[in-house]
């Protein structure tokens, strides 16, 4: 039966990380049992360098380093290894493993636990707490994974987006500086590099796969990119005009919290100012014949067209 | 079979976990490393067969009688390891994210701030990449602090709670059970008006009030949130959208059970819910987006809806 992974990878962490000198491929290869199986060269090199990724994922700094005579050797330094004191009291170590459930995306859930080990391991006084609170981060999309790693690496990506209203979905390539939730849906913020400009782009609008470029791309990223904002605009928020409608009493509350002005027209309406940005009319429809749009006639035009497309299906 | 990757940091960890704790037992372990008795004795089978080399004879001599755990050859190599770039970020975006949530206790806010900052140097390098990743949580700050102050004190909730259905206030007593966030900010309880479970998202309660009474909700596994937060019952009436190209968010918004491509760039979307009448709502805001198929009856309720509306404007 062939020697589990995890077995190699625990051998080959334990035997860079306790060696002071540089150990070539060869005295790895050697020490190790789960190599000795693997026969051909071509196969234990691919292995070996797999092997050198997943523990480098974990976290391990593992240095390279070339001697006089042009011999490679491997060793992960204890100093730079070890994770510096960190001293946690009772009521910071709840706090942060309340923190470290949020994660429902497996990557990052599985690192979160992975670090409460690790911060575990080291000393800290983690308690089985039970919580009324929990707050879970929304599952990403599958794009999510790859835009991390990208954003991270600095690497340009491409894939299918298909803008709200779209046909069908377009290619784009982006330079993806920082990914954020809002509102429980994921967006990218990132270069567009075909219309030159910065765009924000929803994760579930993202078709198929996503690929990432060889190669880091040197352009800076700004500090901070406000992905709210744009999306917010997109939703009509930061309305700067308003509008005015009738509105049947008892019915509406959203409407009446948004309200700037409420006023009684008789025993059954009332009439209200709200502010009016894009997507008013959208809404203003889901109140059916409780809604009746005064002002502006443009809204209002908006509104009687898309309550005749419903009338007529 | 666990993932070798996590199994290999599990056991990275729990060999400087062990080191400092000779004799520990395996109930104890399991838990501190939340995983089964079974995973952990896994791994406790795997440790013994690694070492610098199986040659030198230099194995980690660790054993197990299934009760305790002992290593005899205790030595340096487990020295606690630094944090990966994952690890750190997913620890820093989560505490920064539940440390903005509004309403959350003040000291439970100054905890998570003090962790941060302590674990952004103990990460040191790898901390950096955490600021690529943001996460806000939506909360009604005001009532928020009220639910979990009932919580806390075990005290009966009134509140005047809108529902977007039957776009109408209703007043209930609710024994407040706990609080979650997925996106928006939602509270479960036992209430009292339909004597049944129920969610209640903060940003649709109107009103809210801590009632003297004590909160008695009787004993209920909590919901498994991972399900996600609609759960429709397999006999709930099926309802069939057609939506254009303009209509796809409908798809982000609603659980479905299958959302088919149509060749105008749309989607025919199925999906189950208890109430389809709520749905007139959705019928009416898609115009010419979308429109419902089935059931029958609830595309004509949308369509009445919409001529009487017209009727307002003289139409």
């Amino acid at each position: 039966m062939a020697i589990a992974k995890a077995e190699r990878l625990m051998n080959l962490a334990l035997c860079l990380m306790n060696t002071r000198r540089p150990v070539s491929k060869r005295e790895l290869r050697e020490s190790i049992e789960a190599y000795h199986e693997i026969g051909s060269d071509d196969a234990f090199n691919r292995m070996f360098e797999r092997d050198k990724d997943d523990l480098r994922e974990l976290g391990l700094i593992i240095e390279t380093v070339e001697s006089v005579d042009g011999d490679v050797g491997y060793l992960a330094r204890r100093d730079r290894n070890r994770l510096p004191e960190i001293a946690l009291d009772a009521e910071e170590a709840a706090a942060l493993s309340l923190a470290a459930k949020v994660w429902q995306q497996a990557r990052l859930a599985e690192a979160a636990s992975g670090a409460l080990q690790k911060l575990r391991a080291a000393g800290v006084p983690f308690e089985d707490t039970h919580s009324a609170l929990e707050p879970r981060i929304p599952t990403p999309e599958p794009a999510f994974e790859p835009l991390m790693v990208a954003t991270r690496e600095r690497r340009a990506v491409s894939f299918d987006y298909r803008k709200a209203n779209a046909v069908r979905p377009e290619p784009r390539q982006v330079e993806p500086w920082a990914l954020e939730c809002w509102r429980g849906h994921w967006y990218l913020a990132g270069w567009d590099r075909d219309r030159g400009a910065v765009r924000v782009f929803r994760l579930s609008r993202i078709s198929g796969k996503v690929r990432s470029r060889g190669g880091a791309f040197s352009a800076p990223v700004p500090d901070h990119v406000d992905v709210r904002a744009a999306v917010a605009s997109w939703a009509g928020e930061g309305a700067t005009a308003t509008a005015r409608i009738r509105l049947r009493r008892d019915s509406g509350y959203p409407l009446r919290a948004k309200a700037v002005t409420s006023e009684p027209v008789d025993a059954e309406w009332d009439e209200l100012e709200i502010p009016y940005g894009h997507g008013l009319d959208a809404w203003l429809v889901e109140f059916g014949p409780d809604v009746v749009v005064l002002e502006p006639a443009e809204l209002r035009a908006d509104v009687v067209d898309r309550l005749r497309a419903v009338a007529k299906d | 079979m666990a993932n070798a990757i996590d199994q290999t940091r599990r056991m990275l960890s729990l060999v400087t976990y062990l080191r400092e704790r000779p004799g520990a037992r395996v109930t104890d372990v399991a838990r501190a490393f939340g995983v089964t008795e079974a995973e952990l004795i896994g791994d406790l089978n795997v440790l013994p067969l690694c070492g610098t080399s199986f040659r030198g004879g230099d194995l980690l001599d660790i054993d197990t009688d299934g009760e305790r755990i002992w290593w005899h050859n205790v030595d340096d190599v487990a020295q606690p390891l630094r944090l990966a770039a994952d690890e750190a970020t997913a620890l820093l975006v989560a505490a920064r994210a539940v440390a903005n949530l509004p309403g959350l206790r003040d000291s439970d806010r100054q905890a998570l701030l003090r962790a941060t900052a302590k674990l952004e140097t103990a990460a040191g390098e790898v901390a950096a990449a955490s600021s690529q990743l943001s996460v806000t949580f939506e909360s009604e700050g005001s009532v928020f602090a009220d639910v979990d102050r009932a919580i806390a004190e075990r005290r009966r909730l009134w509140i005047r709670y809108y529902s977007p259905a039957r776009d109408a206030l209703t007043e209930r007593e609710v024994d407040p059970i706990r609080l979650f966030a997925v996106g928006h900010t939602y509270f479960e309880g036992w209430c009292r008006l339909s004597e049944d479970r129920r969610t209640f998202r903060l940003d649709r309660v109107a009103e809210i009030k801590l009632l003297d009474e004590p909160s008695d909700p009787p004993r209920i596994e909590p919901r498994d949130l991972s399900l996600g937060l609609v759960q429709p019952a397999g006999d709930d009436p099926e309802v069939v959208i057609e939506v254009g190209p303009g209509g796809r968010w409908v798809a982000e918004y609603y659980p479905y059970d299958s959302a088919d491509e149509l060749p105008d760039g749309g989607l025919r979307i199925s999906l189950r819910t208890p109430d389809p009448g709520s749905l007139r709502r959705l019928a009416l805001r898609l115009g010419r987006d979308g429109r419902i198929v089935s059931p029958a009856d609830l595309a004509d309720r949308a369509r009445e809806a919409a001529v009487l509306a017209l009727a307002a404007y003289g139409e």
